[in-house]
């Protein structure tokens, strides 16, 4: 297996220059944008600019950019990812106490998207044509249709309106003073509408993809041949289909893995969840330069791990693709 | 077994976290309190009020965003405080005050046998350790430059244990409005960490309850990240209601991250939350309309201090490669055509449309809201178009066959306006500008920015034509406004970097200005003040268009809610908020 | 299925020519404020009149409630009765950017007015604005698709033909186009740009700069597929009789990538269009006053507009609709595709 170690190799060399690359241009683009830090208290008629531009030295912000990227390198490599402006502390413990919150929730609606996702996908494609394939099919096109902006915003005017869900945050004020079973009925509660949201405009994409795939299945030739042969539905599913529909499958998996950190921004916004969405938002917007980057390549650390691990699961489960990568290395 | 055991553990847990508000302190021999008339409640339970994002630090010296300093503010204690309802100074660390005849000696008595938080006793070193930290210059605290003057730092000496006196460089009018919002820090705990010269990590979010202590109406209990702060009773505050019960009846204050208004508008609908400290009219038309289900305590206390202004590139631009902007300055520097603009702004529009009639417009900076300073004198034209198309033609301006404007020289008139793409409000008011101006036959083009590249290009690159900024509600007094009006001020927008005065009327405001804040009689000032607005309103450097009402709501559940114009609109009367209808109620599903 | 497929086709080519003519078919100005009646409700249409009942529908005209309840509302004042017309004069548009026109397909006399989708909180009739503004952001959609497409596809070809290390290099460009968080980038882009950029000039640098950004992934898409192609047998047959690079690519491989490059055009349309309003929704897109249903559906982020005027939801309804009609027909080109290569 030393080529799937090769493989593996050159897929790491990959990953850490995306990192190299990706950390040079956030500096980058956050050098270009005008304005720094210190801008809002420009307004102030009370405040010198003196002291803003004490401030600015003091953060060493008015250092030339290759300067201040050296010196973030040479301390990213010591796990250390800089220091925020605005908390006045430590940029990794900041990012790793909102990355948990944001897991919790990406977590939650990947599982529950493929958990309710796949089946669908295959029923549908087992009975193509049917009832419940076109509505299915129908709210799929609906959903895909409308921008995941529009779906926040809808759920939580709904919510609202009729009281339905528990609207933002992510624990009750007196979360301290629950019992641990009250505590997770707690945050289950609030995380109801912001899974509930993220599940909508996901789980169109799985089951298109499942469906396709189990459909290009079933009209195989083997699989034509084992049903001439009398074999029935679901074992045909089940032995037959879905070992190789499970190819493109995984793939996104990969996909949704990788996306887990970023992709749940719009979501955590608007409903108020603590995650990583609104702290590096806001952090852009106020040019709070280490905390973005360092948000940005947390981010970019899980999706090249989730990239990977889609890699590898292929690798070891689809025989076609190992074949390939022998014969490339 | 097991379950008694279980149980048990809830209930002590449960207990424990219940009885943890401190009970206020008893009332100590020599201890000298501030009494508060006209104030009576009830003690117990807890206000949740939402943010808009989370506070970032509770170190007072060293904070600069509006939301740490509303936490902040409940933590500490000043010498002097502004009440935000009267708007004037009243006595609070310092029980009293002497003035030396020439203005420039201040003599302050401190209350004696006043506790911090944490029990230790409170005395002048504390001052003059607070003084310090605010004025050392490695610190770079943005409130030292309220204590230099001229250049020069105000000094300040301890008298005895009791007494303090600061000595200004030269006099200062209402100088005593400076204490407010400068915290008393203890000594015992910051000595420490400013002399190790780490001051600027001290009281972080992470700090421990134990470490931070303060002279305010509560002490730091807890920090969750990301969602909220939680502040409890300070069992040694120094001020009693009119029944001699120690202030604040309040046993927690609950600080939510919310998020943006409308967020908070939700949560509050949804009875997470008890207050919500600004509004915009539609929020509180949506509030109104649901008021007789909800119970909601509405307030809308009137026009703001603040002004928000269409303001036009005047800027010195020889240096800068900007010859677009430098030919249209020929424009924005007549005085008529900045005139025929003022006139054909419809500022009905604005206060209708944007502000949903819950405004005021403006033709001055200082707006109806600031009764103490408003020259009640100057003129309110009203929109008209016709004067506005007679005063460009009699700066030589026509209007070609297309109906669009065009300057002496025959160029149309078509310019940009750079706006912040957050404020819904200004960005409002643009859009109506540009159809304002259409009527007179100018394109204006509008430009949303981000936040911070519309400050860039104000303060650093000039790369503007015309902006609509709003500034003030700081404070009622003129003074803050200083560098606004002055022509060597870092705020005096539409020309920045002047060495000398531009114009005479520049000339004769800055020396307004000047002469005003030294000036100690206060109808003396106002008349100084007076002539200042009246030359602004005459010369037009800002166009005024509107200012909105300061408006709040809280839940049924709030006692002594009495919102005010000046920031903080809500809380700065947290120590006399309490709860109806007993402690044990909290903020439930409505 | 050949049904659903015309309908489906009939739909959007109907949408397209009204969108098209959108100044003809709408009945005022977009631009047109009328400062009284901000955020009126559509104007209901009444049969019935003081005359008895008529095959003309006619509107009459709303007026604002002063005092009460519902104070700042509106009423009907019916005591003028304003029918619907056809082939109206009204407010002039160029049309086709050339011919000066002010014939409009219906409308009414002043000072009555008809207002399908209610008004704006400057008093614009949103239907006229939804119908400009559909214009702009199919038009933008559409544009960047093109942009996205073409130099994906190079891209994608280049990378999947050559393969090794130009594979390589390529698909590490992609990953980082992919991974780069874009929205936080464009929050600062529109700051660099010369304040004095015309309306039309912001348009195409929008759409520009969407399809610049969307150009990865369709890049991977024929990549994969030039990938597999290439090592087909015939190919490599063909290589062997010694065909040049450009024989290959245009016999060989191109005609394979018509169908995924159409199938991608038609799935990445409806998300172009959405990637338009969600940057104009951010205030990144056409400025003010020319409408696009992102910036219409700006005024949304406001919470009490979003419950309060149900009649501004049109711009999302359209949006829709649209993606809707162009994911059937991807569902036509896609099934299509299948059966073709099976």
């Amino acid at each position: 297996m030393s080529y799937g170690l090769r493989y593996l190799g050159r897929r790491f060399v990959r990953a850490i220059l995306l990192l190299i690359a990706l950390s040079f241009l956030c500096f980058l683009f956050t050098e270009m944008a005008p304005g720094s830090f210190f801008d809002e208290m420009r307004l102030n008629p009370q405040i010198s600019p003196e002291t803003i531009a004490a401030l600015r030295s003091h953060y060493g912000l008015d250092q030339p950019l290759i300067v201040r990227y050296g010196r973030w390198m040479r301390s990213a490599l010591r796990a250390d990812l800089g220091y925020s402006i605005a908390y006045n502390s430590p940029v990794t413990p900041l990012l790793w106490s909102r990355a948990k919150n944001t897991v919790l929730l990406a977590g939650t609606a990947l599982l529950l998207t493929w958990i309710f996702g796949v089946p669908l996908g295959v029923w549908t494609a087992a009975r193509r044509g049917g009832f419940l394939d076109r509505t299915v099919s129908f709210a799929c096109s609906f959903l895909l249709s409308v921008p995941e902006l529009i779906i926040a915003i809808g759920l939580l005017a709904i919510a609202v309106r009729w009281h339905l869900l528990r609207v933002g945050g992510m624990m009750s004020a007196d979360f301290e003073s629950f019992s641990p079973w009250a505590r997770v009925q707690d945050i289950l509660v609030h995380l109801a509408l912001p899974v509930s949201i993220l599940v909508l405009s996901e789980i169109a994409i799985i089951l298109r993809h499942v469906r396709t795939s189990v459909l290009a299945e079933l009209g195989a030739p083997h699989v034509q041949a084992a049903r001439a042969l009398g074999i029935g539905q679901v074992r045909l599913l089940f032995r037959h289909v879905l070992p190789v529909a499970a190819n493109p499958a995984i793939s996104l998996l990969g996909f949704s893995l990788a996306g887990l950190l970023s992709g749940s921004l719009i979501v955590e916004v608007v409903c108020g969840w603590p995650g990583l969405g609104p702290l590096l938002l806001e952090a852009a917007l106020s040019r709070d330069l280490y905390l973005v980057i360092g948000g940005i390549l947390f981010s970019s650390l899980f999706m090249a791990g989730g990239y990977l691990v889609a890699d590898l699961l292929l690798l070891a489960i689809d025989p076609r693709i190992r074949n390939d990568v022998a014969e490339e290395n | 077994m097991k379950l008694i055991r279980l149980s048990l553990h809830v209930c002590f847990f449960t207990a424990a976290c219940f009885a943890a508000a401190p009970a206020p302190d008893a009332a100590k021999p020599g201890e000298e309190l501030a009494r508060v008339a006209n104030v009576s409640g009830r003690y117990g339970g807890h206000l949740t009020i939402g943010q808009r994002s989370e506070p970032k630090t509770l170190n007072p010296v060293t904070a600069t965003d509006a939301i740490s300093r509303e936490v902040i503010g409940r933590l500490m204690g000043d010498l002097i405080e502004i009440n935000r309802s009267t708007q004037q100074t009243e006595a609070a660390l310092a029980k009293s005050w002497e003035i030396s005849p020439d203005g420039r000696t201040f003599t302050l008595q401190l209350r004696k046998g006043i506790r911090f938080s944490d029990g230790q006793l409170f005395d002048a070193d504390d001052v003059v350790f607070s003084f310090n930290v605010y004025m050392d210059e490695a610190i770079d605290s943005p409130q030292r430059d309220l204590l230099i003057i001229d250049g020069k730092p105000i000094v300040v000496t301890k008298l005895d244990r009791y007494a303090v006196r600061f000595v200004l460089p030269r006099p200062y009018a209402a100088a005593e409005r400076l204490f407010d919002g400068l915290a008393m820090l203890p000594r015992h705990l910051l000595e420490k960490p400013y002399r190790e010269g780490h001051f600027a990590q001290a009281w972080s979010l992470n700090v421990q309850a134990g470490e931070i202590a303060g002279l305010g109406a509560f002490r730091f209990k807890q920090y969750i990240p990301g969602q909220r702060i939680v502040v409890e009773r300070n069992p040694y505050y120094w001020k009693v209601d009119q029944a001699n019960q120690r202030l604040p009846y309040l046993d927690e204050l609950v600080f939510l991250s919310v998020g943006t208004e409308d967020a908070q508008v939700m949560r509050f609908e949804a009875g997470e939350t008890d207050i919500v400290s600004r509004l915009n009219s539609e929020n509180y038309s949506l509030l109104s309309r649901e008021k007789s289900r909800l119970g909601t305590q509405l307030a809308d206390m009137g026009p703001s201090l603040e002004y928000n202004f269409l303001l036009f590139n005047l800027n010195d631009l020889h240096e800068k490669k900007l010859d677009g902007v430098a030919a249209r300055q020929a424009w924005f520097g007549d005085l008529k055509f900045r005139q025929a603009i003022s006139a054909a702004v419809d500022r009905d529009s604005i206060v209708r449309l944007v502000y949903g009639t819950r405004g005021a417009a403006l033709w001055g900076n200082v707006g109806p809201g600031n009764k103490l300073w408003i020259n009640q004198n100057l003129p309110h034209p009203p929109r008209s178009l016709d004067t506005a198309r007679q005063l460009l033609k009699s700066a030589g301006y026509s209007w070609n066959s297309a109906g669009q404007l065009q300057d002496p020289a025959g160029r149309p008139v078509e310019f940009s306006v750079i706006t912040s793409s957050s404020n819904t409000q200004r960005m409002k008011m643009a859009t109506l500008l540009q159809d304002d101006l259409a009527h007179l036959g100018i394109q204006v083009h509008i430009v949303p920015l981000e936040f911070r590249a519309m400050v860039d290009r104000v303060f650093q690159s000039f790369d503007y034509d015309a902006a609509i900024m709003g500034l003030g509600g700081g404070d009622a007094d003129p003074n803050p406004e200083m560098n606004v009006w002055s022509f060597r001020g870092t705020s005096h927008l539409w020309h920045l970097g002047e060495t000398e005065p531009a114009t005479t009327w520049e000339r004769e405001l800055d020396q307004l200005m000047q002469q005003q804040m030294v000036t100690l009689d206060y109808a003396k000032r106002k008349q100084l003040y007076d002539r200042a607005q009246q030359l602004i309103a005459q010369n037009l450097p800002f166009i005024f268009l509107g200012t909105p009402n300061i408006l709040a709501s809280a839940s049924s559940r709030v006692g002594n809610f009495h919102p005010a114009l000046l920031d903080p609109y809500t809380l700065w009367n947290a120590d006399e908020l309490y709860v109806h209808g007993g402690a044990t109620e909290s903020a439930g599903v409505r | 299925m050949a049904l659903k497929t015309s309908i489906t086709i009939a739909a959007l080519a109907a949408i397209h020519l009204v969108l098209l003519a959108a100044d003809f078919c709408a009945p005022y100005d977009p631009a047109l404020q009328d400062r009284e009646l901000s955020y009126a409700p559509p104007t209901p249409a009444h049969f019935k009149g003081s005359t008895g009942v008529h095959l003309r529908p006619f509107v009459c005209a709303w007026t604002t409630v002063m005092e009460g309840e519902d104070a700042g509302g509106y009423k009907e004042d019916c005591r003028h009765e304003y029918p619907l017309r056809f082939f109206v004069r009204g407010a002039s548009y160029k049309f086709a950017g050339v011919y000066e026109a002010n014939l409009h397909l219906f409308g009414t006399d002043a000072p009555g007015k008809i207002l399908f989708a209610g008004t704006d909180g400057y008093g614009r009739d949103e239907f006229s604005r939804l119908l400009c503004g559909g214009r702009i952001s199919i038009a933008a959609g559409l544009i960047a698709t093109f942009i996205a497409l073409l130099s994906g596809g190079l891209v994608g070809i280049i990378a999947g033909y050559f393969g090794r290390w130009v594979d390589e290099a390529l698909m590490g460009v992609t990953e980082v186009f992919l991974s780069l968080p874009w929205l936080y980038f464009l929050l600062g882009v529109r700051a660099f740009l010369p304040l004095h950029l015309s309306a039309l000039r912001t348009f195409f640098l929008l759409t520009g700069v969407i399809g610049l950004i969307g150009w990865a992934r369709p890049a991977r898409l024929v990549r994969g597929l030039v990938l597999s192609v290439r090592s087909r047998n015939y190919v490599l047959a063909a290589r062997g009789f010694g065909g040049s690079h450009v024989y290959l690519l245009r016999k060989h491989i191109l005609p394979e990538i018509w169908g995924l490059l159409l199938t991608q055009a038609v799935l990445l349309v409806p998300r172009y269009i959405a990637a338009e309003a969600t940057l104009s929704f951010f205030g990144l897109g056409v400025s003010e006053p020319v409408p696009s249903w992102g910036n219409m559906l700006s005024g949304l982020q406001q919470y009490s507009v979003l419950i309060s005027y149900r009649w501004l939801w049109a711009p999302a309804c359209a949006l829709v609709i649209t993606s809707v009609l162009y994911s059937s027909l991807a569902d036509v080109l896609h099934s299509r595709l299948e059966s073709q290569t099976t």
